[in-house]
C-alpha cells in the first residue's frame, strides 16, 4: 500500500517535467509543417507557466533550467539562452502566482502572454548582448504570436492530465 | 521572504536551489557557451546523428506533402509557365552558344598566358532531412558529415544557387547556416561592376549589402557572386539579385531553401600560397658579400682520438665564391671539332 502510494507521488512527480521536455521536443523537431513561414511556438514553456501556477512543487525552477538548456540544445541558438529567459520568467511568475492564478477566460491567456512576452524579451535582450547588435524583432514576436496561439490547445490538454492523472495520484499532499 | 522559491524549499525538504542560484548558473552557461562553444555543438551534432534515422522518417511524409501542396499549386498555372518556359528556353539556348564560346575563348587564353589553373573543387551531394526556422536560428540538417569528408565553412548550393554554409558537422550530419541567418556574413561580388561587399544575413527573406565599397556603382538586377575572398568559399558561386529596399540593397537569393530537398557541398581546396624557395644569392650573408660560417666540423671518433683537441678558431677565410670559382677553360663544352684539354 504504501509502496503503491510513492509510486503514484514519483510518477506524478514526473508527469509534469516529462510533458515540458516533449512539447520541447515536438517544438524543435527540425520538421516545418508550414514551409518555414512561422516560427514554432515555446511548447516547453507552457507546463512550466501551468505547473508553477498549479502546483509549484511538480514544476520546481531547476527543471525550468533543465528544460532551457535542452530547448537551447535543440535550437541550435547561442547556449543557455533559453535557460536564462524561462528562469527570469519563472521568477516572475514566482512573484506574481495570486495575481496569475486567480486569472479566468481570456484574463487567463492574456497572463500566459505576458509571461511568454516576459520569455521572449529575455530572450531577445541576451542575444543581441550575446552578438553585441540588435537582432531583428518580427520573428521574436512571430514566436510570441504562435506560442499564444497553440496556448489554448495545449491548456486544455494539460488540464485535463493534472484533473485525471496528476492530481489524484497527488491527493495525499 | 516573499520569493516563492524559498517556500517551495521549504515545502519539499529544502533540495531545491533557489533562483538567484539557478540565474547565475544561466548566465553561467551563457557566458561559457560564448567562450567555448565547442561544448555545446558536440552536444548538438551527437544528438543530431543520433536522431538522423529518425529525422529522414519523419522528413519523408512531410516532403511527400510539400511535393504534392507545390504540385497542387502549380497545376493552376501550367499553360503560362509552359508559354514563359518555352521562350526562356529559347533565349538560353542562344546564351549557351555564346557561352560555349566564350569558354574555349577564356582556355586558350590561359593556355597563351600560361595562366594558373582554377583550384581543385570536389562536392558531396546531401539529403536535407531537417528545416528549423527560429527567432536567432535559421537553419537545415543534412544527412552527409565528417564520414563524408564535410567540414565546417564549406558552401552548401543546389541547383540555382548559393544556400548557405556548413556551421557543425557530426558524424553522419550537418547543420547549415543559411545565407539570410541573423549570423550569415559572405563576401560577395556584385556583377557587371564587380564591386566588393559583404551579404549580411538578419533573419529576412533578403539578406542585406553591406560595407559595399565607396563609389561602387550597384544597380537593382545586378548579378550578385560569391567573391571567395578569405579563401574558404570558391569565387563565382551564384548567390542572387539585387533589389532595392528604400535606401538599403538587398540580394534576392536564387534558391530557394524552404523548397531544396538535395544540395551539394563544395569542398573548395585553395592552394596554399607558398613563397619560391631562397636560392644562395638571396641568404643574407651572401647578399652582403660576407663569406659564409664555416660548416661544422665532422664528428670525432672517441676510439680513435689520443690528443686533446685544441680549441676551434675561427681563421679568415676566402669567399666560398672565390674558391668556387669556375674555370670556364676547363668546364666550357668544347667547340666543334677542338678537343676539350685544349
Amino acid at each position: 500500500m504504501e509502496r503503491s502510494v510513492i509510486g503514484n507521488r514519483v510518477i506524478a512527480s514526473v508527469i509534469p517535467v516529462t510533458l515540458a521536455i516533449v512539447g520541447t521536443l515536438i517544438a524543435n523537431m527540425p520538421v516545418s509543417f508550414l514551409g518555414g513561414i512561422v516560427p514554432p511556438p515555446l511548447l516547453g514553456l507552457m507546463p512550466i507557466y501551468f505547473w508553477c501556477l498549479v502546483r509549484p512543487d511538480l514544476m520546481p525552477p531547476f527543471w525550468a533550467l533543465i528544460i532551457g538548456l535542452l530547448e537551447d540544445i535543440l535550437s541550435g541558438g547561442p547556449p543557455g539562452v533559453w535557460a536564462v529567459s524561462y528562469i527570469v520568467t519563472y521568477a516572475a511568475i514566482d512573484r506574481q502566482r495570486d495575481a496569475f492564478a486567480g486569472l479566468s477566460g481570456l484574463g487567463a491567456m492574456l497572463g500566459f502572454a505576458t509571461a511568454a512576452a516576459i520569455s521572449c524579451a529575455t530572450a531577445y535582450v541576451v542575444v543581441a548582448m550575446y552578438y553585441w547588435r540588435v537582432p531583428p524583432l518580427a520573428p521574436v514576436m512571430g514566436e510570441l504570436a504562435m506560442t499564444v496561439f497553440f496556448y489554448l490547445p495545449v491548456v486544455i490538454f494539460l488540464g485535463v492530465v493534472q484533473r485525471r492523472v496528476v492530481g489524484p495520484m497527488r491527493s495525499d499532499f | 521572504m516573499a520569493n516563492g522559491t524559498w517556500r517551495n524549499a521549504r515545502i519539499r525538504g529544502g533540495y531545491q536551489l533557489p533562483l538567484a542560484v539557478l540565474f547565475v548558473l544561466a548566465v553561467a552557461v551563457v557566458l561559457i557557451g560564448k567562450a567555448q562553444s565547442s561544448l555545446f555543438d558536440n552536444a548538438r551534432t551527437r544528438l543530431t546523428d543520433w536522431l538522423a534515422p529518425s529525422l529522414q522518417v519523419v522528413h519523408r511524409p512531410v516532403d511527400w506533402v510539400s511535393g504534392w501542396w507545390a504540385s497542387v499549386d502549380e497545376a493552376y498555372g501550367v499553360y503560362k509557365e509552359n508559354v514563359r518556359l518555352k521562350e526562356e528556353n529559347a533565349r538560353l539556348r542562344q546564351w549557351q552558344t555564346a557561352a560555349v564560346m566564350l569558354d574555349a575563348r577564356v582556355k586558350r587564353y590561359q593556355l597563351l598566358l600560361h595562366a594558373v589553373p582554377d583550384p581543385a573543387m570536389s562536392s558531396v551531394l546531401a539529403h536535407v532531412i531537417g528545416r528549423a526556422k527560429r527567432p536567432f536560428l535559421e537553419t537545415m540538417i543534412l544527412d552527409a558529415g565528417k564520414a563524408n569528408g564535410v567540414k565546417p565553412g564549406e558552401a552548401v548550393v543546389d541547383a540555382r544557387g548559393m544556400i548557405g554554409r556548413i556551421f557543425l558537422a557530426g558524424e553522419h550530419t550537418s547543420w547549415v547556416i543559411l545565407l539570410s541567418d541573423l549570423n550569415s556574413r559572405v563576401p560577395v561580388t556584385i556583377e557587371p561592376g564587380h564591386a566588393r561587399a559583404i551579404l549580411t544575413g538578419d533573419n529576412a527573406k533578403a539578406p542585406a549589402l553591406d560595407t559595399l565599397a565607396q563609389g561602387a556603382v550597384v544597380r537593382e538586377g545586378d548579378q550578385v557572386v560569391s567573391s571567395g575572398d578569405g579563401g574558404l568559399l570558391p569565387p563565382g558561386l551564384p548567390v542572387g539579385t539585387v533589389v532595392a529596399d528604400g535606401a538599403h540593397l538587398r540580394v534576392a537569393l536564387l534558391a530557394d531553401p524552404a523548397l531544396s530537398q538535395d544540395v551539394e557541398i563544395v569542398d573548395f581546396k585553395n592552394p596554399v600560397e607558398q613563397p619560391p624557395l631562397p636560392t644562395p644569392n638571396d641568404l643574407p650573408v651572401a647578399a652582403a658579400g660576407l663569406p659564409p660560417a664555416a660548416p661544422p666540423p665532422p664528428p670525432v671518433d672517441p676510439a680513435t682520438q689520443t690528443t686533446t683537441p685544441a680549441p676551434q678558431v675561427n681563421k679568415p677565410t676566402k669567399p666560398q665564391a672565390a674558391i668556387d670559382k669556375p674555370k670556364p677553360e676547363a668546364t666550357a663544352p668544347p667547340a666543334d671539332g677542338e678537343p676539350a684539354d685544349q
